[in-house]
């Protein structure tokens, strides 16, 4: 079945009938379980842990700081997270002390017997808060990341513009809710350990294993099992539950399993970024964007993770797809005594784009002109650049793929009708409203040089490949549409195509399966590698013999039969991280997307009545998994626009049962019109292009903009909830 | 979770003396009685709901709906949420009924959840649902993290120093105003208690939720003969669509004259520590013409002593808005 034919999901079945065998499900005899005591605050210095000396503790496996064999550091950009407090905590809910029993009860009663004394030490727990030389941990001035983006030079370019534009737009965290929460089996065999569990990252997860334990990589086996959903929630967190199984492990002597249940897993994993980003924008007297000044501040948590290039792709996005010569974004992730933010689905993205998209309504209204006109005269052109330099060189029109994205909404129609609607309905408001905006696909700048990801296809005795690579399935569909891009490469039927788990043992490091990279950036090197393979059989794509060539090659004694690709950064890629000048992305997906909502000026409820999802993505490989994650995509998008609303209290979620973080249910959902432009890219296998984390971009800044106009009134801030909107429309909802 | 024992008793006297045995039949009672489970083995997987004991009821002949004598109706303890709701009598007689059942949870849990389960429901205040924190209610004297924290969910009405836990049934607020009697069957006989004395506020014992003692096995529910020609809304503003509890819900039955409203009960939910009926607003609708004036008046006498926390001020104005919008549904209707 070629490319595009919408080749059935091949792990859907087994999921569907329960038969995937995720961690938790895994037979593990004689395995114990692993807890985790947490600190109860901010900031503080441990005093004292007590042991509650009527409990026995004789069989409980009890694991601190002082068990770590290398150094007690979380390898990820930086290394100044410890894996367990050693002294000091630095957000609440921080691992101090680890826990295993072969009885999970025993286990939880031994939870209880312990108490650590903290002495409390000043917490900052918003990153706005003056700083005090008492709340200084991180370098200097607990900036964790400064990125400054400059083109032109904005500074002069205010005193001769006919308008001058400021707004500031505030977006909040969001939860994950993966269906799987975390979980990781650990367990030494002959000095060897293996992991397995649920994640995103295998080979991060080896790299955080080789680094605490100062072993070489031989020492270990990194097995991803089969996942229930990540989002970016299992990039980073599963390398320090897999380190904290692998402690345990060690010092029981037994094979250790950590679960966390939802409400550990909500309250102390890794969520998105709040954001608080600052425009201030001059305009000519026809509404073209002369001059941009950009201030994004993300809340990093308490050590740096990921923060860095989550601020470094909200940065790049932050100035959206317009063309302006001056521009001065500035950029700042930090540190809070808040658990740390982590990757999510747009990885920082969706926050600056709901500025800018935000931006552009607010600049329409108070300059009078049509918020489609003032796109459609600012949005980038063929050899204009975007905010880091990189020249438009893509094949879309934008403003042509807007209009498409406002007729399929009837935006025209709709805006008429609502207007003469709202003038006669006592309390139902209606509004239009959309957002234009861009995502770059594959790591950013010099990132997947730094990768360098390698891909291996091996032909089998039975005639059949096994693709080798590092990517992950969580749900998005990874194996199905690998699958489809060899055998289409190859000119095989899809059924002589084989997926390898990825085993750090097994399979060569491909990279993350995060940052929109997948299908484009390691489905064009399986290409390649495809294409190698072919080579060494001298044959040619779609070849009758291929089948037989491989059989016969591959059973050749002492032979094998490998097909193998490494990422070389195209010459055409110039980039300067320096400087932040040059392609950040090689590509970018582009779309507009448009939400109709209605508002109960009483009640303050609003509903999303329609949503239009116009994308284009380069060719689309398989239109049934790429609608559904689009369509999820914008699902996930609607929680954070109007329901999903973090809690914070001590800096940690406090609503951290399903109970009480309120996410979309299906009640709640327009219909979701997702319609793609396809134009294929030179970037990704058979013309396709990253579309993973593209719709989490847009529908915030859309409906925040339909609301807007429903209520005549500005709203910058999500969630939008029923308080907010009662104070927004104060005095406006006497029924 | 920790283990208990679990049985099913052979009829009605075996459940109670079993029960009679407990200390309490409040919070922390070591004997509790199961039926449909959807709120007490949600709190005993987080070890909220502690029991020594279970006592399963559902084989007990507590299932039924059949009219009484005077010309009202009789729900058995374990008559499903689901039954109840889609009961043709109710749907007719008693619709506001119907209206909250459907209003709360999900099909499936309406499917398990029993009426006696559903006048028992526990707060989803997160800190009681939190072994980790302080709470009045879960642990006597511990305090009340709430009142300066996370509220944003929780009562402005009948609160305490002690505990401001939102009571979060739909079922009984429905119940509060069609007057409902609990019959009870406990250790010293059978009793009746009228609806609005079967909560109990907080006060100092947040503890203490009902009037329940141990043994007190809950058989049944009566609801006085329909009030003719009635118009009967229950309405529910919520986070979310479905699957939520109320911000705020109010339920109404009124009689009317042409347009004048000649009798009024209204109750409310998600606001109370308890289903709240409130006389106030009934007093100020009685006699007074079905207009938007009066039902404005009416909401402002039903929220007048409503007292706000740090972040749930907005749900005063939000019930307000709430009943007078159901009572103009009513009167319209």
């Amino acid at each position: 079945m070629p490319a595009g034919a919408d080749l059935p999901r091949i792990d859907g079945l087994d999921k569907l009938a329960g038969r995937a065998a995720y961690v938790d499900d895994l037979p593990t005899p004689g395995a114990w379980h692993g807890a985790t005591v947490r600190s109860s605050v901010p900031r503080g210095k441990i005093r004292d842990i007590h042991f509650d000396p009527a409990f026995d503790w004789n069989d409980i496996t009890i694991v601190d700081h002082r068990d770590i064999p290398g150094p007690n550091q979380l390898k990820l950009i930086d290394v100044d997270q410890p894996v367990l407090a050693a002294g000091e905590v630095r957000h609440k809910h921080e691992p101090i002390l680890l826990l295993a029993h072969p009885s999970v009860h025993k286990l939880r009663d031994a939870l209880r017997a312990i108490r650590v004394d903290v002495e409390p030490l000043p917490a900052i727990l918003d990153p706005a808060a003056p700083l005090t030389p008492d709340l200084i941990q991180y370098k200097s001035d607990n900036v964790l990341k400064h990125i400054d983006i400059r083109q032109g030079d904005p500074g002069p370019v205010f005193a001769r513009a006919a308008h001058i534009i400021e707004g500031e737009y505030v977006t909040g965290s969001q939860e994950h809710v993966y269906l799987e929460t975390q979980g990781m089996l650990a367990q030494w065999q002959d000095g060897r350990l293996t992991v397995r569990g649920s994640m995103q990252c295998p080979y991060y997860v080896l790299d955080a294993l080789t680094h605490l334990f100062g072993r070489s990589r031989d020492a270990f086996r990194v097995i991803q099992s089969p996942v229930g959903g990540g989002f970016g929630g299992k990039e980073e967190y599963p390398s320090l539950l897999a380190i904290h199984a692998a402690l345990l492990a060690e010092k029981s002597g037994a094979p250790v399993k950590m679960i966390y249940d939802r409400q550990e897993d909500m309250a102390v994993t890794t969520k998105r970024h709040p954001s608080r980003t600052r425009h201030r924008t001059a305009l000519d007297k026809d509404g073209r964007l002369l001059a941009m000044e950009i201030d994004v501040l993300l809340d990093g948590g308490a050590y740096v993770t990921l923060s860095p290039v989550v601020l470094s792709r909200g940065c790049i996005h932050a100035a959206g797809p317009y063309f302006c010569e001056n521009i001065h974004i500035r950029g700042e992730a930090r540190l809070t005594n808040s658990p740390p933010y982590g990757a999510f689905r747009g990885f920082g993205a969706p926050q600056t784009i709901f500025a800018i998209e935000r931006h552009m309504d607010v600049i329409a209204a108070r300059i009078g002109i049509d918020p489609v006109e003032l796109r459609r005269r600012n949005l980038v052109r063929t050899g204009q650049p975007l905010a880091t330099g990189q020249i438009y060189k893509e094949p879309t029109d934008l403003p042509a793929l807007m209009d498409r994205a406002l007729d399929l909404a009837q935006y025209k129609a709709r805006t008429q009708s609502h207007a003469e609607f709202n003038k006669s309905h006592p309390f139902l408001r209606r509004g239009i409203g959309f957002a234009t905006f861009h995502h770059g696909a594959g790591f950013t700048g010099g990132g997947e040089t730094y990768l360098a990801s390698e891909v291996w296809i091996e032909g089998k005795p039975d005639g059949t490949v096994e693709l080798q690579t590092a990517q992950t399935d969580m749900g998005q569909g990874t194996t199905t549409i690998l699958t489809q891009v060899v055998a289409e490469r190859l000119g095989i039927p899809t059924e002589q195509v084989r997926v390898a788990t990825p085993d750090t043992s097994r399979v060569p490091n491909s990279g993350p399966t995060v940052a929109s990279r997948t299908a484009m950036v390691v489905g064009k090197l399986i290409e390649q590698a495809c294409d190698d393979l072919l080579h060494q059989l001298g044959r040619k794509s779609g070849d009758p013999e291929i089948s037989d060539d491989i059989r016969r090659h591959a059973s050749l004694p002492g032979k094998s039969l490998v097909g193998r690709a490494k990422y070389q950064k195209p010459a055409s890629i110039q980039w300067d991280d320096k400087t932040y000048r040059g392609d950040a992305y090689a590509t970018y997906s582009w779309a507009t997307y448009v939400a109709d909502v209605e508002v109960d000026l009483r009640t303050c409820r609003v509903r999303v009545t329609d949503f239009v999802a116009l994308q284009e993505v380069g060719r689309v490989l398989n239109t049934t998994l790429a609608t559904g994650q689009i369509a999820g995509g914008v699902v996930q998008g609607i929680g954070w626009a109007l329901y999903e609303n973090v809690v914070l209290e001590d800096g940690a979620m406090k609503n951290c049962q399903m109970t009480n973080y309120v996410i979309p249910s299906a009640g709640d959902l327009p219909p979701i019109r997702v319609v793609f432009e396809e134009r294929p890219s030179h970037w990704g296998p058979g013309g396709a292009k990253g579309i993973g984390e593209l719709p989490m971009d847009g529908p915030a800044p859309a409906i925040v903009n339909a609301i807007s106009r429903a209520v005549t009134t500005t709203i910058n801030e999500i969630p939008v909830t029923p308080e907010l909107l009662l104070k927004a429309t104060e005095g406006r909802g006497h029924g | 979770m920790h283990t208990f024992e679990f049985g099913r008793p052979a009829d009605a006297a075996a459940a109670i003396a079993t029960a009679a045995r407990a200390k309490t039949a409040q919070q922390g009672a070591d004997v509790r009685f199961v039926a449909g489970g959807t709120t007490l083995v949600d709190l005993m997987k987080l070890n909220v709901e502690t029991p020594g004991r279970l006592i399963d009821i559902n084989r007990l002949p507590l299932d039924k709906i059949e009219a009484t004598a005077d010309g009202g109706l009789k729900i058995g303890a374990t008559v499903r949420n689901s039954d109840l709701a889609n009961n043709a009598v109710v749907q007719r007689d008693y619709s506001v009924l119907s209206q909250a059942i459907l209003a709360g949870a999900s099909a499936q849990l309406r499917n398990m959840a029993t009426t006696a389960g559903n006048l028992l429901q526990r707060t989803r205040c997160m800190y009681f649902r939190d072994t980790a924190m302080a709470c009045n209610k879960r642990e006597p004297g511990s305090g009340c993290p709430a009142i300066t924290g996370a509220n944003r969910m929780l009562a402005v009405l009948g609160t305490s120093e002690q505990c401001i836990a939102t009571n979060p049934s739909d079922m009984c607020v429905a119940m509060a105003a069609l007057e409902a009697t609990i019959h009870v069957q406990g250790a010293k006989g059978s009793r009746a208690i009228a609806f609005g004395e079967f909560h109990l506020l907080p006060g100092s014992t947040p503890e203490r939720e009902t009037v329940l003692e141990p043994g007190d096995l809950i058989t049944h529910v009566t609801l006085p003969a329909p009030l003719a020609g009635s118009k009967q809304v229950y309405l529910k503003l919520r986070d979310r669509a479905s699957y939520e509890f109320a911000l705020a819900s109010a339920a109404v039955v009124l009689t009317m004259k042409g347009e004048t409203v000649t009798g009024a009960r209204v109750a409310l939910g998600g606001v109370g520590t308890k289903p709240w009926r409130s006389h106030e607003a009934e007093t100020a609708l009685v006699g007074q013409a079905a207009d938007a004036a009066t039902f404005r008046k009416a909401a402002e006498a039903a929220l007048r002593d409503a007292k706000p926390q740090s972040e749930n001020g907005f749900k005063i104005e939000l019930a307000k808005r709430c009943l007078a919008y159901a009572l103009k549904t009513a009167a319209t209707a």
